[in-house]
């Protein structure tokens, strides 16, 4: 709690000073990046290849911003949200460290966000708030190694797994699934309401994409997809759910 | 360490602590980035000696640590061990060698990822075992070397009080004229 806290003021504090070399060292790395570019082309070329770049950009814009509107528009209609408060959040930061898979977004206890409440992307659980400051948060991704996700799948009322995280970038593994249990690539694991409430029931979290049982397995080798695209966020929904809501 | 030590010391962990927050979180480098963070412990070993380097990395670690999602005082730990070991490997060496600080900055920074994982993992997150180790130490260890002459430039300015045990600042040879 301490740390806790010494690390919200930390990143309280450093905040402005981040958005403020940002902001300076941003258009001097887009001025040195233009003047190379530019200064390969034959001077004959250049009015005729700076318009043609000038509309790839707006190209590159409109789809960047039609990418950005595709993703606000599906948080703005997650069916399995229809009677949970959530705060809309802007992805800032892939990660701090090399050893997490933690994203930053730019909402904190100011819009009232409080520790491990659920954040949701447009495809489903994204992750858990772990630290937060003001106006920031970091969130614990599912496929964080210290993750873990109280299940749901199967006809109702459905078996109960958990599903833990191996590292970004790779697939969750499902704990607690029975050997021979028949389960289909694509099926679709959800939250279980369990697990102190840490989690909503009925979020999407992940997708079967292989199973097998071992000769002296104890349980079911399951690997599954999160069904949320953890790698392009760009907006996520904080789900505003306390611990036995 | 004296005042002005102090308040210079303060301004390059600032400076590092900047780097790293804005220009380093940006450049990845085969999804990894950059931990410049990890040169200063190397540099003050170097220019410091084991003790001093052990201080230093163990302070700049504790300001590592306030903006990492790891368990806390983790890369203060590392931090120290990291510079009282480059510390004592580099006090016998030839400190005027052009070849010392990117040589140190590259070992050192790859024995400070693997050790920062396994510690990770003794202290309850054996996940950290489980990521990118090679392709980290790679980049870390490779941009580290880069820049260990200006980080060693800038450390020495920083340590106002920089002899070594036993070695007087002016056969160190490591600084610039401050």
């Amino acid at each position: 709690m301490v740390t806790s806290g010494v690390r919200s003021v930390a990143s309280d504090a450093f905040t402005p000073v981040r958005s403020g070399v940002n902001a300076i060292v941003e258009p001097i790395g887009s001025f040195l990046a233009g003047s190379v570019h530019y200064g390969a082309v034959r001077e004959q070329n250049q009015k005729l290849q700076a318009e043609i770049d000038q509309l790839k950009m707006q190209d590159a814009s409109a789809a960047d911003q039609a990418a950005a509107l595709q993703q606000l528009t599906a948080l703005l209609h997650l069916p399995y949200l229809a009677n949970l408060q959530t705060v809309p959040a802007e992805v800032t930061d892939f990660g701090t460290s090399d050893f997490a898979a933690t994203i930053d977004i730019d909402v904190g206890r100011a819009d009232g966000i409080q520790l491990d409440m659920p954040v949701v992307g447009s495809g489903g659980l994204v992750g858990q708030v772990v630290e937060v400051s003001h106006h920031t948060a970091t969130v614990r991704m599912v496929t964080d190694g210290q993750s873990s996700v109280g299940v749901r799948y199967g006809p109702p009322p459905g078996s109960l797994a958990v599903l833990d995280g191996a590292g970004a970038g790779k697939p969750l593994n499902a704990d607690l699934v029975p050997t021979n249990t028949a389960l289909t690539d694509g099926e679709v694991f959800t939250t279980s309401g369990l697990q102190g409430a840490l989690f909503p029931p009925g979020i999407p979290v992940a997708r079967v994409v292989a199973s097998h049982t071992g000769a002296t397995a104890s349980q079911e080798s399951v690997s599954l997809q999160p069904l949320a695209d953890l790698a392009h966020l760009r907006y996520v929904s904080v789900v505003l759910w306390g611990s036995g809501s | 360490m004296n005042g002005r030590e102090l308040g210079r010391l303060t301004l390059v962990i600032l400076l590092f602590v900047v780097v790293q927050e804005t220009v380093m979180l940006d450049l990845r480098i085969g999804g990894v980035h950059p931990d410049i963070m990890v040169l200063l412990p190397i540099v003050a070993g170097i220019i410091g000696g084991p003790a001093r380097g052990a201080t230093i990395g163990f302070g700049t670690g504790l300001v590592s640590d306030l903006f990492l999602p790891t368990p806390f005082g983790l890369s203060a730990l590392v931090g120290c061990l990291i510079g009282f070991a480059v510390g004592l490997a580099t006090q016998a060496l030839d400190r005027t060698a052009g070849w010392l600080a990117p040589v140190a900055a590259l070992a050192g920074s790859a024995i400070y990822e693997v050790t920062y994982g396994a510690l990770g993992s003794v202290l309850g997150q054996p996940q950290m075992l489980h990521v990118a180790l090679v392709r980290i130490i790679v980049v870390v260890s490779v941009t580290n070397a880069v820049l260990a002459v200006p980080a060693v430039r800038l450390m020495t300015w920083g340590m106002a009080r920089a002899s070594t045990e036993g070695m007087p600042m002016s056969d160190t040879g490591v600084g610039v004229a401050r």
